[in-house]
């Protein structure tokens, strides 16, 4: 039974969206929850009954996605490695140039406030978020009124779309009439300005992005949260433990794990954030909230400047790759040991 | 704690929870029913006329948006039943066979999912529009569904796991061929799973942004785009106009979202209750 509950921390939407009968979720913070137990996707039950003809049919099979895969991603990325190491635009026949664009991007000051931006506003997303998260997957664990429709209300920024959201925030932080500015004005707190001043600015990309992906945090920690043995609670409750030794002893321990994943997944998500501070800001005023993402399609399409552009997309790529090595490794080990 | 003193704390968080998750939403929904003058008055209008004059503006001074809405549904379905039948077919070679290099296929898969989406937009670009396909449906909805194969095979190889090997082995041994097998036994038993990556990639590629903007320009614009060309719009922005479209463009998914919710309600009861 436990190889099937194996199931990437990232297919918790789907799980829970279906099989109701089934109590996957149960299943799948079962797996979140259990210190040490493997989480990652692709690995196959170990008992799995051959089938026996021969292993040619999955090639097909596998073909229309490994195509997809290669021919819109993969190639492209390797392309962009080439492009890196030379000077090239539109038309013109790319020159080789050596690490010319990395020195470039590397001693470009905007480059550089664009990585700082990107950075913090990943550590504040990221944290904040799995903070939270964890808030109110146990607001949720402890029982809330009307279930259903609260989990509809917490997933529902889910469907919005970035757009939609930067309108959102922005008309909340209206500087003249904007209902969070005047509740800030209401606390005695200084408003955000966050068309003028640069902090103000990340600062409101910050809370938007949290808004729009909080659901995805949400739903890994409340289904490991659920999955933690009820007894547990008994027991400690029967040796006279408070709530607050419950809560460090038992529960951030067994979610450790899964709070581990969902903040691995979304640094991963974070850092390549775009949209939200391209619509709110567009990058400035004076380039001054601009993330690497910004930065990397004003070079290519504002600026022409394609190598340059291309050097910061790899960079990118390696970056983000370095970020999930640990999960890389863990899913390679685990994916070869299931298949031998 | 006394006990009343913890039923209040409660109260006021899930208050909190509500009022951060819906209020966003509910304002812009809210606010497209009013007048301009409502929009912006401090205090805000609780009690106001409500009115379909920005949507009556949205239908004849945007009709773009319209035209926009309708490719955003074309490339929505298109990448959705593209990502479905394709993570399918995968997640079922993945369930049940065993090779090395599926195992390397499979890894693969996942690494190149890592990788951020706008870095391909710079070689794609000149390969697109070399190609002719610059501002078109079919590209958007290749590169959508290319973004969720990736996690659409992990989840339908999850699902396919859970089908019995027992049901294909008989069938092979009555002779139906694989196509069959799949046809008439795996997908209708995978339904469930095949629901569940389409809610991913319907609501990615409703909402997706950054590949509309670069690839398309006016035949293929989607939804998304047209409402950022409202909200930058020199002249000021109209934002009575912009709620409406907004409004527009979200309603659908959301109700989609909480219908699909329906399946996630009743499985965490049946979890509640077995404990």
């Amino acid at each position: 039974m436990q190889a099937k509950n194996r199931v990437d921390s990232h297919n918790f939407l789907v799980l829970l969206h279906s099989q109701p009968g089934q109590n996957e979720l149960e299943h799948l913070g079962n797996a979140l929850a259990r210190p040490g137990h493997p989480h990652m996707g692709v690995c196959m039950p170990k008992s799995g009954v051959k089938v026996r003809s021969s292993n040619l049919p999955a090639l097909f099979m596998i073909t229309p996605v490994q195509l997809m895969v290669i021919s819109m991603i993969f190639i492209p990325v390797l392309y962009v490695g080439w492009l890196s190491l030379n000077e090239s635009s539109f038309g013109q026949a790319p020159l080789f140039v050596g690490l010319d664009n990395y020195i470039n991007v590397l001693s470009d000051p905007y480059f550089w406030k664009s990585l700082s931006n990107t950075v913090i506003v990943v550590l504040v997303v990221v944290h904040l978020e799995l903070l939270l998260g964890v808030g109110v997957a146990m607001l949720f664990a402890s029982g809330v009124p009307a279930r259903p429709l609260m989990l509809a209300a917490v997933l529902a920024p889910y469907a919005v779309s970035e757009i939609s959201a930067v309108v959102m925030w922005r008309y909340l932080f209206d500087y003249d009439v904007g209902f969070g500015t005047q509740f800030l004005s209401l606390l005695g707190l200084p408003l955000l300005e966050w068309s003028i001043n640069p902090t103000h600015g990340l600062l409101l990309i910050a809370l938007l992005s949290i808004w729009l992906h909080l659901p995805f945090t949400f739903v890994i920690l409340y289904a490991a949260r659920l999955a933690i043995p009820g007894d547990l609670y008994e027991a400690a409750s029967v040796d006279g433990a408070t709530a607050f030794q419950k809560f460090r002893r038992i529960t951030l321990p067994l979610l450790m794990p899964a709070m581990l994943i969902a903040m691995l997944f979304r640094y991963i998500f974070a850092f390549r954030i775009f949209s939200e501070v391209w619509l709110l800001t567009g990058g400035g005023p004076a380039r001054q909230t601009e993330v690497l993402a910004v930065y990397l399609y004003l070079e290519a399409f504002r600026y022409n400047a394609f190598g340059k552009a291309a050097a910061t997309g790899w960079l990118l790529v390696i970056a983000s790759l370095l970020l999930a090595l640990w999960y890389l490794r863990r899913l390679y080990k685990e994916m070869f040991a299931n298949y031998a | 704690m006394p006990d009343f003193l913890r039923k209040i704390l409660k109260a006021i968080a899930v208050c909190l929870v509500l009022f951060w998750s819906l209020v966003p939403i509910v304002l812009i929904v809210v606010s497209s029913f009013k007048a301009d003058k409502d929009i912006f008055s401090a205090p805000p209008q609780i009690l106001f006329a409500p009115t379909f004059d920005n949507y009556v503006a949205l239908w004849t001074r945007w009709g773009d948006f319209f035209h926009a809405l309708l490719n955003s549904a074309i490339i929505t379905v298109g990448a959705t039943v593209l990502a479905v039948l394709s993570s399918a077919l995968a997640g079922y070679a993945y369930s049940r066979f065993r090779h090395p290099a599926l195992a390397g296929s499979a890894f693969f898969l996942i690494f190149v999912r890592l990788i951020p989406p706008i870095v391909v937009t710079l070689p794609l670009f000149p390969a697109v529009n070399a190609m002719g396909l610059n501002d078109t449906h079919i590209l958007l909805i290749v590169l959508y569904a290319t973004f969720f194969v990736s996690l659409g095979t992990l989840v339908m190889r999850t699902f396919m796991d859970q089908i019995p090997r027992e049901l294909d082995e008989a069938a092979h041994i009555d002779g139906a061929t694989r196509l069959q097998i799949l046809r008439k036994i795996i997908f209708p038993l995978a339904a469930q799973g095949m629901v569940a990556v389409s809610v991913f990639v319907l609501v990615f590629s409703w909402n997706e942004f950054i590949f509309a903007f670069i690839f398309t320009t006016t035949n293929a614009k989607t939804a998304p785009l047209v409402i950022s060309e409202m909200y930058g719009a020199v002249e000021g922005v109209e934002w009575g106009v912009l709620f409406a479209a907004s409004t527009v463009q979200l309603l659908p998914v959301l109700l989609f979202v909480i219908l699909a919710q329906k399946h996630l309600v009743a499985g965490l009861t049946a979890g509640a209750t077995k404990g």
